[in-house]
């Protein structure tokens, strides 16, 4: 194998890489301060993207019409999010873990009906935006910059996460929550308030990288638990919870995926699996995570 | 830390099994509907009915196919009571959803044959289903026609006479594409495949590779993908297969999967740089717009820009009334099956099943399709399989096909020795 085939192999993981961090991000964040596994983010991610047509298509402006159409699906969805928050999740933080499982997973089957009535059960498509429907050459080999895009936006995903939670003051605090609740609260800071926008920016996240999705793929029922399983791939390899573990599962996910696919496709997505199999019982807490307190 | 990652795991497992499940969660409940009989029709209620029973998978993928096929069904049948039934006797429809599950599809048929007493049935779209609500029905002697699920396994595998088949299965699909794209590249020689992981797109390939190897003895398969049903990310498999540098790829791919996969392709300025086939049909076009590539080849299983014939443009135009869309060829298979059974049950001027399946073998149908001939043997119809070149046309909003081939399914069918060769294997004897 030529060097420019690797090396072209290797971007196609990372892209891979870089859509999951996408989803995988809200999801290990919202665990992390929450300790809340909400497996109906992968719902608001499909939603987000169902949701990013139908506004596209009613905004009829045609060549950043995508673009405005992504921010309002992610506010849209970040409004779900404290819906969700406020009339559900807040009454189950205290309880267990089996029926924090059931009722996400209750929000599953709903966001799953409510997107087969409003939507059917056509597959959609948004073309490319401008400037990234072509591409663009690497060592004479193309990638399309719309991947470049993808990239583009987990890497300032993972700057303003990482601004938000190292160098910010609500992020002393929400790293403080994540850590002792109990004493976060003593010292005058409510809880509640900090859970709900936790999870309505988990919630703008899955919104988020469902309408970028959008115009990469075909927009479709069932995107929702493709993407979860792999999101739980990736952050169980990472480690729950963190950010630097996430990254890097992604990573790991995405290259995995894709060198298996070149050298023996019909194993490719059991070698993610074997490789969440081994880090399980090297390290049970995933690479960046901390073992249970 | 340890027993949440347990339970993570847990989860993982959890979720894959139950995907498939949840994808379709609450499709919409049976659908228990009967057509109303038209006023034309009154002299036809004097009789007693043919009830017909379609069963169909309103779920995942197969939602919007479902729902076209039962809308091309419902046509068929009131066309028909409105000029007075068949025989005199008027078609009740009761449709029901197998909610793309194989143990659903048998609980459904099984009570659509007891407790609603149908005559004939209709569906599925999954092959997998199919193979599943076969068991049943060929134990309770119930006909069913196929006109989506295409699996070569309800014919010739598992053959039973109480199933036909009005949709090119799974290996005349894929010679007729494969002979389409050897006469467009002769030259040719080093291929890759991309399909779907499952029955559909393991058989599908599978008829590629016999094929290939009698039109070019030379040849060879450098690399098959299979992307699991679903696949959101194809670039991988792009790169993987472009660095193989094959003279052409023949794919099975279809439905969302093809957009998705078409669209992270043609970046690479990979449809300008292999020659490809897939099931390029109207949904992908619709989907896609402008996203779809001019002079890719695909393969189709008939509608209206594939055989644009006068009874075809007929019904697009009654479609239309009634959907405000373009019927694809789902809605045409599920229109000629409800035919298929009119046809036989006028021959045998009766409703009883052995009758029918006697009438039924060798029968013409002049379809929508053009005309088609059950095959006595194995019950499957010399259907058209149809291949051309996406082109841009000014009549329609979306891309479409020119330079269209219509192959006679009896050109492409497994002859029959072929078809007894394999039940050898599988012990059926006829």
């Amino acid at each position: 194998m030529s060097f420019d085939v690797l090396f072209n192999q290797f971007l196609s993981g990372i892209a891979r890489g870089a859509l999951l961090f996408l989803v995988a991000s809200g999801l290990s964040l919202t665990f992390g301060v929450l300790r809340v596994l909400n497996f109906a983010h992968g719902s608001l991610y499909m939603l987000g993207a169902f949701l990013s047509y139908s506004i596209w298509k009613w905004l009829l402006i045609p060549v950043y019409g995508f673009y405005v159409a992504t921010l309002l699906s992610a506010l849209v969805i970040a409004g779900i999010g404290l819906l969700i928050e406020y009339t559900i999740l807040r009454r189950l933080y205290a309880r267990g873990w089996p029926e924090q499982l059931l009722a996400t997973y209750a929000l599953i089957l709903i966001i799953t009906d409510i997107v087969k009535w409003f939507w059917g059960g056509e597959f959609l498509s948004i073309p490319r935006p401008e400037p990234f429907t072509k591409a663009v050459f690497l060592f004479g080999f193309p990638f399309p910059s719309y991947n470049f895009f993808i990239i583009i936006l987990g890497l300032v995903l993972v700057f303003f996460l990482w601004w938000l939670v190292y160098k910010t003051r609500l992020g002393d605090i929400i790293r403080a929550a994540a850590h002792d609740r109990d004493m976060v609260s003593a010292l005058g800071i409510p809880i509640p308030w900090l859970f709900t926008s936790i999870f309505v920016l988990g919630a703008f996240i899955a919104g988020l990288s469902g309408a970028v999705t959008a115009p990469y793929g075909a927009i479709a029922l069932g995107m929702d638990i493709e993407i979860i399983v792999e999101c739980f791939a990736v952050v169980v390899i990472g480690g729950m919870g963190s950010l630097p573990g996430t990254l890097l599962g992604s990573f790991i996910v995405g290259q995995v995926y894709s060198f298996g696919i070149m050298y023996k496709p019909e194993l490719a997505l059991a070698f993610i699996f074997m490789v969440m199999a081994i880090v399980l019982v090297i390290r049970p807490w995933g690479i960046f995570g901390r073992p249970e307190r | 830390m340890k027993k949440l990652a347990v339970f993570t795991v847990f989860l993982c497992i959890f979720t894959m099994f139950l995907a498939p499940v949840m994808a379709q969660a609450g499709a919409p409940v049976a659908k228990a509907e009967k057509t109303a009989a038209p006023k034309a029709a009154a002299k036809a209620d004097t009789q007693e009915p043919i009830r017909l029973g379609a069963i169909w998978d309103y779920a995942g993928p197969c939602y919007m196919l479902s729902e076209s096929a039962v809308q091309g069904i419902k046509i068929a049948v009131d066309e028909i009571n409105a000029k007075g039934g068949i025989m005199g006797r008027k078609i009740d429809l009761i449709v029901r959803d197998t909610e793309m599950k194989v143990d659903v599809g048998a609980r459904e048929t099984k009570d659509l044959i007891l407790r609603e007493k149908v005559n004939f049935l209709i569906g599925p779209c999954s092959s997998g289903v199919a193979l599943a609500v076969q068991v049943v029905h060929a134990e309770s002697k119930v006909l069913r026609i196929t006109c989506m699920a295409n699996t070569e396994g309800q014919v010739v595998d598992k053959f039973t006479p109480y199933v036909a088949q009005v949709v090119p299965n799974t290996y005349m699909e894929a010679i007729a594409a494969t002979r389409f794209m050897n006469k467009k590249y002769p030259a040719a020689k080093k291929f890759c495949t991309l399909a779907p992981d499952y029955e559909f797109g393991r058989r599908e390939e599978a008829a590629f590779a016999e094929e290939i190897k009698r039109l070019v003895p030379d040849s060879e398969i450098l690399y098959q993908a299979w992307p699991k049903p679903g696949e959101k990310d194809f670039t991988s498999f792009i790169t993987a297969i472009m660095a193989q540098k094959p003279d052409a790829v023949h794919s099975s791919l279809f439905g969302g999967d093809l957009v998705a996969f078409t669209k992270q392709a043609a970046p690479y300025g990979f449809f300008e740089k292999i020659p490809f086939i897939a099931l390029y049909d109207l949904p992908v076009f619709i989907a896609l717009g402008a996203d779809a590539p001019d002079g890719v080849m695909a393969f189709g299983r008939g509608c209206f820009f594939m055989d644009p014939n006068p009874k075809m443009m007929e019904f697009v135009g009654k479609y239309r009334k009634v959907r405000g869309a373009y019927p694809d060829s789902w809605a045409v298979q599920a229109y000629d099956s409800v035919y298929l059974i009119k046809a036989a049950v006028e021959k045998a001027k009766s409703s009883d099943t052995e009758k029918v399946i006697a009438a039924m073998e060798g029968i013409t149908l002049d379809s929508l399709r053009g005309k088609f001939t059950i095959r006595p043997l194995d019950h499957m119809g010399s259907v058209p399989c149809y291949q051309g070149v996406i082109a841009k046309d000014p009549n329609y909003t979306f891309k479409v096909w020119k330079d269209v081939v219509r192959v006679p399914g009896d050109q492409v069918w497994r002859s029959e020795e072929g078809v007894r060769e394999v039940w050898k294997k599988t012990g059926i004897t006829r």
